[in-house]
């Protein structure tokens, strides 16, 4: 054992020292670091041609907020330990929500110290991806060794410290609570899905892409801050690494010379044991940050309202009426508040305008989400760049070698312990995978249309901020994923790709291409004969769940690109659409993993 | 021994202060089973194409777990319903009544079926609703069929 752990620190060490001849330096934080020469399994038009230069004026603005942290924290007054248990009395709220936001911004956390956890999650996309073309394009961001890139889009932190521990309950036979799309940051451990998501970027071999999570405390032993890390936890960093870690964490996660190991830095117990506490206080750390008014902050105008401090236009209001009523939007983005349907005819009122909300306030503080899952029956997005990584990058690994083969079956595959999920850590919940294979997490309506204030709308003809909507980003606007839920039904088409909607259609309009996954299409919504006026209000909605209102966004102002304008909501983005290829049958390695889909085969 | 003791004790109320914002979140209590369920629309025919047809009914709210299945028992033979589709809703507990969809996939063409539905919880206890045997045919290869809503209604 001891010897297959020299070779692979032998096997790092030699890896580094080839591809530093073959790199190119360039200067982050004043250091210089080797790239690689970049992965791009991708055809011409997958990539954005300006990718490059928003990857660097992303870092740019990452760097911008964490020299206000750093400086935030440098004004903080000394801690004051006091009681028993010891507590931070006084400022020990905001010194970990400041510690937090130091390590949320630090680009040093990966291998090429040029990506942090907010290199997708910027406040003024609500914090989700801050890069309108490949919000358009290419969906998941590249990670530390461009352009590795995942398969989702990167979800909102915006109150997903809310969500509770994942669960199955049996008397509702729902799965409950969990982050990520697919739930499997759980937060079985440290009971905290949200800290527990903060976890898993760092060691993804498509974003943050460290091999090894002792990385993180390796890097924070040469923090600046340090000392703050130090204090608020109790945790020593002088952990004993061998010599040559630094050289296996500047090699990204998937690399074939560092094996197969999860923990390739060879560490013994004790001080493993301390690197383990320091990444679960790494990630609580960012986990309160995440869930501090700087981010899940209660200020949109929806809060105003519930306070009765804020009058709804007309049509905010009927969007209201529509979003609990006729359109249904609140079974599973709950708000908090009771409504009452008051036409039988389908159900609920035809008339919108007939709808009368009848509801108490019975809750302050709706999260707009019933932390549950669903199956949208979104069709395949061939836009995706993980459909193209098929082929080995310069550290020898494949990011997906199933290619197109690859489906998305979300919480199944995760049930599953299954290709590109993470283990399951409750063996009693497999059963359960055939009923969720392509459910996603009902993600809270909060923040969905936040943008930065030049360009303040997610919508045409703006000035607008350019978003993507749904785990596989397939929807660009609110418009269009209202539309989605209205329509998705009544202008089915099967047995048609994207990008191949019959003549006379335009797709996302009056055409929708067939599901990814079909099994268990979740049927609350798909045909809500809402008109298009009902749909612009319930838009209208949403855009009243912004954060900002009340009291500005926490460093809304940091966007440096550019807005789009022109087109309209409806077709936003259509012409970016590509023709998905001609798709193979779902790999085995996904789709015939025990307990197999039922009662038929996923295409 | 007791520096340590103080660091184990940081380290332990940051952690309670951190998880506790977690905690208010809690499985939405299901609404009170209603005592009867009773189809008041349908069920009948949303639309159709060569092989998978979507039937649609409304019901008063039948309560309990808000997550809920609509079902179908079909076949070609009326008096062997032999086989079961389901589709999974999510009930709206603040509304009075509950629109199911179910998804039948993998059908023939030009063929008659009948069918019965109910609905059940995500359990799989049944709401016991009564429901006659109905029919639908569908339509050629090719061809499809849309009854709601009216094309007239249709967002453009």
């Amino acid at each position: 054992m001891k010897q297959e752990r020299t070779l692979v620190a032998l096997c790092a060490t030699c890896a580094v020292l080839v591809i530093s001849m073959i790199c190119t330096t360039h200067s982050v934080h004043g250091q210089s670091v080797l790239t690689p020469p970049p992965y791009n399994p991708y055809p011409p038009g997958i990539l954005p041609p300006d990718l490059p230069s928003e990857i660097e004026r992303v870092r740019r603005e990452v760097n911008f907020i964490e020299k206000q942290a750093l400086t935030e924290w440098e004004k903080l007054p000394p801690l004051n330990v006091q009681g028993n248990p010891p507590t931070l009395q006084g400022d020990g709220y905001r010194t970990v929500v400041v510690l937090g936001k130091i390590l949320n911004y630090d680009q040093n956390m990966s291998p090429f110290k040029d990506t942090a956890c907010a290199f997708c999650h910027l406040p003024y996309a609500g914090f989700s991806g801050p890069i309108p073309s490949v919000n358009l394009t290419m969906i998941a961001y590249p990670g530390t060794y461009h352009y590795r890139a995942n398969k989702r889009t990167a979800m909102r932190y915006t109150y997903s410290p809310n969500f509770p521990v994942l669960e199955f309950n049996n008397e509702q036979g729902l799965f409950f609570g969990g982050n990520f799309w697919d739930a499997r940051a759980t937060g079985y451990k440290i009971q905290s899905p949200d800290s527990e998501q903060a976890q898993h970027p760092p060691v993804d071999t498509g974003e943050m892409g460290f091999p090894d999570t002792a990385c993180i405390a390796l890097r924070l032993q040469t923090a600046q801050y340090r000392p703050l890390f130090e204090a608020v936890w109790g945790d020593s960093l002088n952990i004993n690494f061998p010599s040559d870690a630094e050289a296996i964490c500047d090699t990204p996660g998937g690399a074939a010379t560092l094996g197969t190991s999860a923990t390739p830095i060879d560490l013994t117990p004790t001080e493993r044991a301390k690197a383990n506490n320091i990444y679960d206080h790494w990630g609580q750390s960012i986990s309160k940050f995440e869930g501090s008014p700087r981010v899940s902050a209660f200020s949109s105008k929806f809060d105003a309202f519930l306070a009765g401090n804020y009058t709804m236009t007309a049509n905010e209001m009927a969007g209201y009426q529509l979003f609990n009523g006729k359109g249904n939007c609140n079974s599973c983005h709950i708000d908090g508040r009771s409504t009452l349907c008051v036409d039988q005819k389908y159900g609920c009122a035809s008339n919108s305008s007939s709808l009368t909300d009848t509801g108490t306030t019975a809750q302050v503080n709706p999260i707009f989400s019933c932390f549950g899952y669903a199956n949208e029956g979104l069709p395949l997005n061939p836009r995706v760049a993980y459909f193209y990584e098929n082929k080995p990058d310069s550290f020898g690994f494949i990011p997906n070698p199933y290619g197109f083969g690859y489906r998305d079956l979300g919480l199944g595959t995760f049930l599953r312990s299954g290709f590109g999920a993470a283990p399951n850590p409750n063996a009693s919940w497999i059963t359960q995978a055939p009923s969720v294979d392509g459910q996603m997490q009902v993600a809270t309506a909060r923040d969905a249309a936040l943008a930065p204030p030049q360009c303040p709308t997610t919508e045409a003809p703006g000035p607008y901020f350019q978003k993507e909507f749904f785990h596989n980003g397939y929807i660009k606007s609110l418009k269009q994923l209202v539309h989605f839920y209205n329509t998705r039904d009544v202008y089915r088409f099967p047995g048609v790709t994207s990008g191949h909607c019959p003549a006379g259609t335009t797709e996302r309009v009056n055409c929708w291409p067939e599901s990814e996954v079909p099994d268990n299409i979740d049927m609350t919504t798909g045909n809500l004969g809402l008109t298009d006026t009902e749909e612009n209000q319930i838009v209208a909605f949403l855009q009243t769940l912004s954060d900002g209102y009340t009291t500005p966004y926490p460093d809304i102002n940091t966007f440096t690109g550019q807005c789009m304008a022109g087109g309209t909501a409806a077709t936003q983005g259509n012409s970016s659409l590509i023709p998905t290829p001609p798709l193979p049958p779902c790999a085995s390695a996904i789709c015939d993993v025990p307990p197999i889909p039922s009662p038929y085969p996923i295409p | 021994m007791n520096r340590m003791l103080i660091k184990m004790g940081i380290a332990a109320a940051v952690s309670s202060l951190l998880i506790s914002n977690a905690t208010f979140s809690q499985v939405v209590t299901p609404a009170k089973r209603a005592a009867h369920v009773e189809i008041k629309q349908g069920p009948t025919l949303e639309s159709a194409t060569d092989d998978l047809v979507i039937v649609r009914w409304t019901s008063n709210n039948p309560g309990g777990s808000d997550d809920h299945y609509g079902v179908v028992h079909y076949g070609t033979d009326p008096k062997q319903l032999n086989q079961t589709a389901k589709s999974h809703v999510r009930l709206n507990q603040e509304h009075p009544e509950t629109i199911f969809r179910v998804r039948l996939d993998g059908l023939s063409p030009r063929t008659t079926y009948y069918y019965t539905v109910d609905s059940m919880e995500g359990n799989g206890k049944s709401d016991e609703v009564k429901s006659p045997v109905n029919r639908f045919t569908t339509p050629d290869t090719g061809q499809r069929v849309e009854n709601y809503p009216p094309p007239s209604t249709q967002p453009k």
